[in-house]
């Protein structure tokens, strides 16, 4: 531990370097808020494609937030994104995880079958306006509707290195940093998910 | 390495292309639910404690230690009555072993106090009983 190896009476002074001045941490505070501030829309995004509920995204990336605020805040911006993302992950798997627990519970019991995709809205209706859609609007619509099924189908691992590097556009150390795994596995994901994708989504593109 | 590592293909451009013009096409409601949770992460990364308070063991530990302290200075810096002894009980009780050793030496002095002693308890016997004339 930095500080506490260096004198006889350890538990009592800390050699370490001082605490930050107020300024410091109101600027710490500002980097925070930038940060937040610029990739909360993407990480939201990001959850709803991988959850297909706004609420529950929602909820998975607010925790995100609170988590990397409370325990890494104090960590260099640098190192904010991969570990940014690599919790919003977690919590997403998760949540996957629970639900998944919870609809074979639901099976179990008599009565009719609780449907947890039931009550989720089209991620396509929650993005647009009530403005009436031009034609090139809907074909845009469709595309993206189109690529969230296709990403929903794709392995976890695979989703995420695909949305990761593609769209938050993560080099490979940090997707590694940010999915818990080496930069070989992150390149075979990310490999496999864009030739998946690619046999998907090949006639409509 | 292959061809797509290098320079990202037409599907990758398009999806994310279309992923980013989604986010620019949230809708209010879900903007300002996220400012909400941005500004509950900063105000949790304000009030945040130092290390050592936020692990649950050194906590109890440091709580037990103060503790244990605290005993140990009532234990023996009690107020006089208790099993705490202060500087001038300390000072009394070297004063009665003076007088307890000096009493055992059998000195003259202390023979003669005691002999004054008895004339004086007789005298006071006779003063309180006098004795009936004859």
């Amino acid at each position: 531990m930095p500080g506490f190896d260096t004198l006889p009476a350890a538990w009592m002074v800390w050699d370490g370097p001082a605490p930050a001045p107020k300024g410091a941490v109101l600027e710490q505070t500002r980097q925070l808020d930038k940060f937040l501030a610029e990739i909360e829309r993407r990480a939201f995004r990001m959850a709803q494609v991988a959850l297909r509920d706004p609420d529950d995204a929602l909820d998975v990336v607010q925790d995100a937030m609170l988590k990397l605020a409370r325990n890494y805040g104090k960590r260099p911006s640098a190192e904010w994104r991969p570990l940014f993302y690599r919790i919003l992950e977690n919590g997403i798997r998760d949540l996957q995880r629970r639900r998944s627990v919870r609809k074979r519970f639901m099976a179990w019991l008599p009565g009719p079958k609780e449907d947890p995709d039931a009550e989720t809205q089209d991620l396509v209706e929650s993005v647009a306006d009530s403005a009436p859609a031009a034609p090139e609007q809907l074909m845009q619509e469709q595309a993206l509707a189109k690529l969230e099924s296709s990403l929903r189908e794709l392995p976890a691992r695979q989703r995420e290195a695909f949305m990761l590097r593609n769209f938050e556009g993560l080099d490979v150390a940090e997707t590694a940093t940010a999915m818990g795994c080496s930069e070989g596995s992150v390149k075979t994901h990310y490999s496999r998910a864009v030739h998946t994708l690619r046999e998907q989504l090949g006639e409509v593109w | 390495m292959s061809e797509e590592s290098l320079a990202p293909s037409r599907l990758e451009e398009r999806s994310r292309a279309l992923f980013l013009e989604s986010v620019d096409g949230l809708d209010m409601a879900t903007r300002s639910r996220l400012t909400q949770a941005r500004h509950a992460a900063l105000a949790a990364h304000a009030a945040r404690r130092p290390w050592i308070l936020r692990t649950p063991v050194l906590t109890s530990a440091l709580g037990m230690s103060a503790a244990a302290v605290l005993g140990v200075t009532l234990w023996f810096g009690g107020p006089p009555g208790s099993h705490g002894s202060m500087p001038a009980d300390n000072q009394s009780t070297f004063e009665d072993l003076d007088l307890v050793a000096s009493s055992d030496e059998g000195s003259g002095d202390a023979m003669e106090m005691l002999q004054d002693d008895l004339d004086f308890y007789a005298w006071a016997d006779k003063a309180a009983n006098p004795e009936p004339a004859a």
